[in-house]
């Protein structure tokens, strides 16, 4: 239980690679803090620091308020969850979890008591006699977190500890993980690349760029006002809608390819800064539910799009479509497989079930202007005050 | 515990590299000593103190070791004994080993143990029949005497060595061949075969390396001067009384380069092979 | 969208062939064993057929004649003669010793090689080829090289550390003996540990750092449990050896000063081809083998390692 500071952190590699750039952050006590962003990004290395896996090149990290930075992993408490699980397979389920108590010696039955806990609240029991050869993915990433619990550490460190598994076992243990962190209110590092792991596990969350800092915020403020285009292309699912657009005169319209949108005052009075780059380019960007089904005789700001696609979901209706505007596309916050299927100009909205909508109609969206965001096509960082 | 500095100096003397200077000299002082040796001249040789590096540099031995000792002879007859049985081996290995790995034979299983037993067991039991069994065909001082039982001993470990590679192919490759109409031999040619092919250096290595090496069989069968092997005719250089050294290390040199330089060009071949058996515990 | 409706079976293991799989597998298994044939009948012929026919020598009185050998009669003479003769305790012992000293310091320093070159930052490549050299050459290279090291008057070693006739004393030649086979055998042992500590993943280490387990403890807890089966080959392997150990001691000493460096394999060679008594011989080479698979069942045990079935 103890809290974990970065004080412009950095990690520069032998051979020049520059992989944690000036990082400075404070995760508090029993906080459940999700780093996230694309491979690459420095978001294990920065993790591996705090666990003392990877030396810090310059920065102070501090642990429970001492300076850690030349501690073994061992002086800084900490207890890790490893990517691939890093289970010692010539051992049993009950030793794997009770190896670091053994090691500080602690007698048997109390050792024999803790690690008969860690089991049964993991619900690994049954399966204490048996080796990691003969477990599935999932039993062995429960014995993984197993062996971090029993523990009792001042910090918990995972390094993307459930995307091995498949899909429907993630959702399962993404819920366990965040009700055990919960339970013990043990600082938590959490690093993953799913943005979705990110939005519904984190008390708040660090959006991770290239090796620098892009936003730390909680969920929601993440996906409502995000700092940057990075951070707006990068949360949300499907992926927000950035066009470029240039602003119109007193910042009550924006012109998106050969089509204007008006906009009521109250997004001027949300952002004010918007009135300076009157007659200049800007980003918008619109969330996929802000978008709504329409008709031309509705009042109100209002889109026109091509169908290209309507993917039926039963809930709701995904549909693609294109209008002639430049879609923006913030590097590294789409898979390179998603970017490269994307024409230029796709945007994506979310409607009702029943909506009659087929490809190639032309179809009229309501604009949602409330929650509207416009960023800097320069800086990419939002417009505000 | 503090963490271990690897910054500046540290990071070339330290402990491992050190150690691994020592290992380098353990291995190589004893190989400088034969190479050097032999560049002696006979008088040298038998300096005491001894020289520790040869001068007058001199290729006496070398010559003497050709013209007089008839070492052209013997290597001559270790490298056909070799090849051939290195020949033989892999291709009777690669289809047992494609049979053992990948068809449904009953049996498959005991037969696998089986071998590896019998691959257990040293010369010096079967050493005795097969010297009778060789008299009685006139097979004594020839090639084939020393090709036959260097080839069957040799088997076992190609046989495993292949299979383990054979089970390392996916089946799909083959099924593939299968549905585009290739029969069985065709498949194992062209698909199984190229595949395989790191495990038939493997095996050739090893079987080249202890057919060159053999020194009880090629000593009982092949006594004759003409058909002698390396091994046997480094051995019996000179008499009792006098051992020309020089002229021994000469020869050596000219034996042990070759494999020296074949076993640094496929050691990748060679460490696997190895922990191959590993792996299958 | 047609459906193609041919009736497909449960494909037979193995070839995963469609169509009738009793016919197709047994066509598969006559193929095996066609495939198969070659090998199985070299190796019969030159290793089941003279074991079986040792076994026959060793319990029958052998006669030598002009032609070759003949065997008369049932009996266990040779057998007791073997078993009381005085040389034959001292090669068993000696080899057994010998066997045990130079697998346990090969396995020791092996072991401590692999670990050094395992952290080794460059050049590894270059390291292991630097120690397959000393296999690859011919054991009787090996013996000369080392008896010219070992001679009595102009030998290094002699030069190095004063010993006088090292090879012509008991004691001393027996540790040249073991010197000259470590040597040989060491980087052997140390490449096929090395190749196992290279296997081993990385990131348990990690965790092993984490879970706060020193160097020293590491070793004992994961390295070795996890080494198992790869030291357990290293020693099959090298038990194989050692128990056949000829070369060394017929180039370095012939058996001698006397016999104390006579091994099994010495006693039998000598027994057969220089005494002519096939029958003791054979029963020296009969007792050999059996030593042999005990020992290396023994090495099992010891590493508790099945060779069971690997799901054929």
């Amino acid at each position: 239980m103890a809290p974990v500071s970065m004080e412009k952190v950095n990690k520069v590699y032998e051979n020049g690679f520059h992989a944690v750039k000036d990082m400075t952050l404070d995760i508090g006590d029993g906080e459940f803090m999700v780093l996230v962003g694309p491979s690459g990004c420095g978001k294990t290395t920065a993790l591996r620091m705090v666990a003392g896996l990877e030396d810090i090149t310059s920065g102070i990290l501090r642990i429970g308020g001492k300076e850690a930075n030349d501690e073994t992993p061992k002086e800084r408490d900490i207890a890790m969850v490893f990517q691939n699980y890093a289970l010692y397979p010539h051992m049993t389920v009950a030793e794997n979890i009770g190896f670091a108590l053994k090691l500080r010696k602690m007698p048997k039955d109390q050792l024999s008591a803790k690690v008969r806990e860690a089991a049964d609240i993991l619900g690994l029991t049954d399966w204490l006699d048996r080796k990691p050869g003969q477990l599935s993915g999932g039993q062995r990433q429960r014995v993984a977190m197993g062996r971090a619990i029993v523990r009792e550490p001042s910090v918990f460190l995972m390094d993307e500890p459930l995307s091995n598994l498949d899909a429907k076992l993630r959702v399962q243990m993404r819920a366990e993980v965040a009700r055990i962190q919960r339970r013990m209110g043990v600082s938590t590092i959490y690093v993953t690349h799913d943005q979705v792991e990110a939005m519904t596990m984190g008390d708040r969350v660090t959006v991770m760029r290239d090796g620098v800092l892009q936003q730390v915020a909680t969920p929601q403020t993440l996906y409502d006002q995000p700092d940057n285009i990075f951070v707006a292309a990068f949360i949300g699912s499907p992926a927000q809608n950035l066009y470029d657009a240039v602003v119109g005169e007193g910042a009550r319209s924006i012109k998106l390819g050969s089509q204007t949108v008006e906009l009521p005052e109250s997004v001027v009075l949300k952002h004010p800064g918007l009135r300076a780059y009157a007659g200049k380019d800007v980003v918008v960007g619109m969330r996929p539910e802000h978008l709504r089904a329409s008709s031309p005789d509705i009042t109100g700001p209002k889109l026109v799009g091509d169908v290209e696609l309507v993917e039926a979901l039963g809930s709701e209706l995904v549909v693609h479509f294109t209008i002639d505007a430049h879609r923006v596309i913030a590097e590294g916050a789409l898979d390179k497989d998603e970017a490269a299927a994307m024409q230029s100009g796709e945007g994506v909205a979310r409607v009702e079930a029943k909506t009659p909508v087929k490809p190639g109609d032309k179809m009229t969206f309501s604009v949602d202007t409330e929650d509207m965001q416009f960023f800097d096509t320069e800086t990419g960082l939002a417009i505000r005050g | 515990m503090r963490k271990r500095k690897r910054t500046g100096w540290h990071r070339v003397i330290n402990g491992v590299n050190i150690s691994t200077l020592v290992v380098v000299v353990f291995i190589a002082a004893p190989l400088y000593w034969l190479i050097a040796s032999s560049f002696k001249t006979p008088a040298a040789m038998g300096a005491s103190p001894p020289q520790f590096f040869p001068s007058p540099v001199s290729g006496a031995n070398y010559s003497q070791a050709f013209k007089q000792y008839d070492f052209g002879v013997y290597f001559r007859n270790s490298l056909i004994v070799s090849l051939v049985a290195t020949a033989l081996v892999l291709i009777f290995a690669t289809m047992a080993g494609y049979a053992l790995g990948r068809l449904p034979m009953r049996g498959k299983f005991t037969l696998m143990v089986s071998l590896l037993i019998i691959s257990l067991f040293p010369a010096i039991a079967v050493i005795a029949p097969l010297y009778v069994l060789l008299k009685n065909v006139g097979w004594l001082n020839s090639y084939q005497g020393l090709i036959i039982p260097y080839t069957a001993f040799n088997l076992p470990f190609a046989i495993w060595i292949m299979r383990n590679y054979m089970l390392g192919i996916p089946k799909e490759m083959e099924e593939t061949g299968r549905i585009d109409g290739a029969g069985p031999l065709r498949t194992i040619w062209s698909i199984v075969l190229p595949m395989a092919l790191p495990g038939v250096f493997t095996a050739g290595i090893f079987c080249f390396t202890a057919c060159w090496t053999e020194f009880l069989m090629a000593l009982t069968f092949n006594s004759v001067n003409n058909y002698k092997t390396i091994p046997v005719g480094i051995a019996t250089f000179g008499t009792a009384l006098q051992v020309p050294y020089g002229t021994i290390f000469a020869a050596s040199v000219v034996a042990v380069v070759p494999i020296g330089i074949l076993v640094f060009i496929f050691r990748r071949f060679v460490i696997s092979g190895l922990t191959s058996g590993a792996v299958k515990g | 969208m047609t459906t193609i409706s041919t009736p497909v079976e449960e494909a037979p293991t193995g070839a995963g062939l469609v169509g009738r799989p009793d016919v197709n597998r047994k066509r598969m298994a006559r193929l095996g064993w066609a495939f198969s044939a070659p090998a199985l009948i070299i190796i019969g012929a030159v290793t089941i057929f003279p074991i079986v026919y040792s076994v026959a020598m060793s319990l029958s009185h052998v006669n030598v004649t002009g032609n070759g050998i003949s065997l008369n009669g049932f009996t266990w003479a040779n057998y007791s003669l073997v078993l009381q003769n005085s040389t034959w305790h001292y090669a068993l012992g000696f080899t057994i010793i010998y066997t045990l000293v130079t697998v346990l310091v090969e396995l020791a320093l092996g072991t401590m090689i692999a670990l050094v070159l395992e952290r080794l930052a460059a050049g590894r490549g270059w390291m292991m080829a630097l120690l397959l050299l000393p296999w690859s050459m011919i054991t009787v290279i090996n013996a000369q090289l080392w008896s010219y090291i070992y001679q009595g008057t102009y030998g290094v070693a002699t030069y190095l550390f004063g010993v006088q006739n090292i090879l012509g004393t008991s004691k001393p030649a027996i540790v040249a003996l073991m010197i000259a086979d470590i040597w040989k055998t060491t980087p052997f042992v140390a490449i096929i540990v090395l190749a196992g500590l290279v296997m081993l993943p990385g990131d348990i280490y990690e965790a092993a750092e984490v879970d706060g387990s020193s160097d020293w403890s590491t070793f004992w807890r994961i390295t070795v449990p996890l080494l198992r089966p790869t030291l357990a080959l290293a020693v099959l392997f090298r038990v194989l050896q050692a128990f056949g150990l000829f070369d060394l001691p017929f180039v370095m000493t012939n058996g001698g000063p006397g016999t104390s460096t006579t091994s099994l394999a010495i006693l039998g060679y000598n027994a057969m081809f220089k005494n002519l008594s096939f029958g003791p011989g054979a029963a020296v080479a009969v007792t050999t083998a059996l030593l042999v698979l005990l020992g290396c069942l023994i090495s099992l045990r010891t590493f508790k390692v099945q060779v069971g079935k690997e799901g054929n």
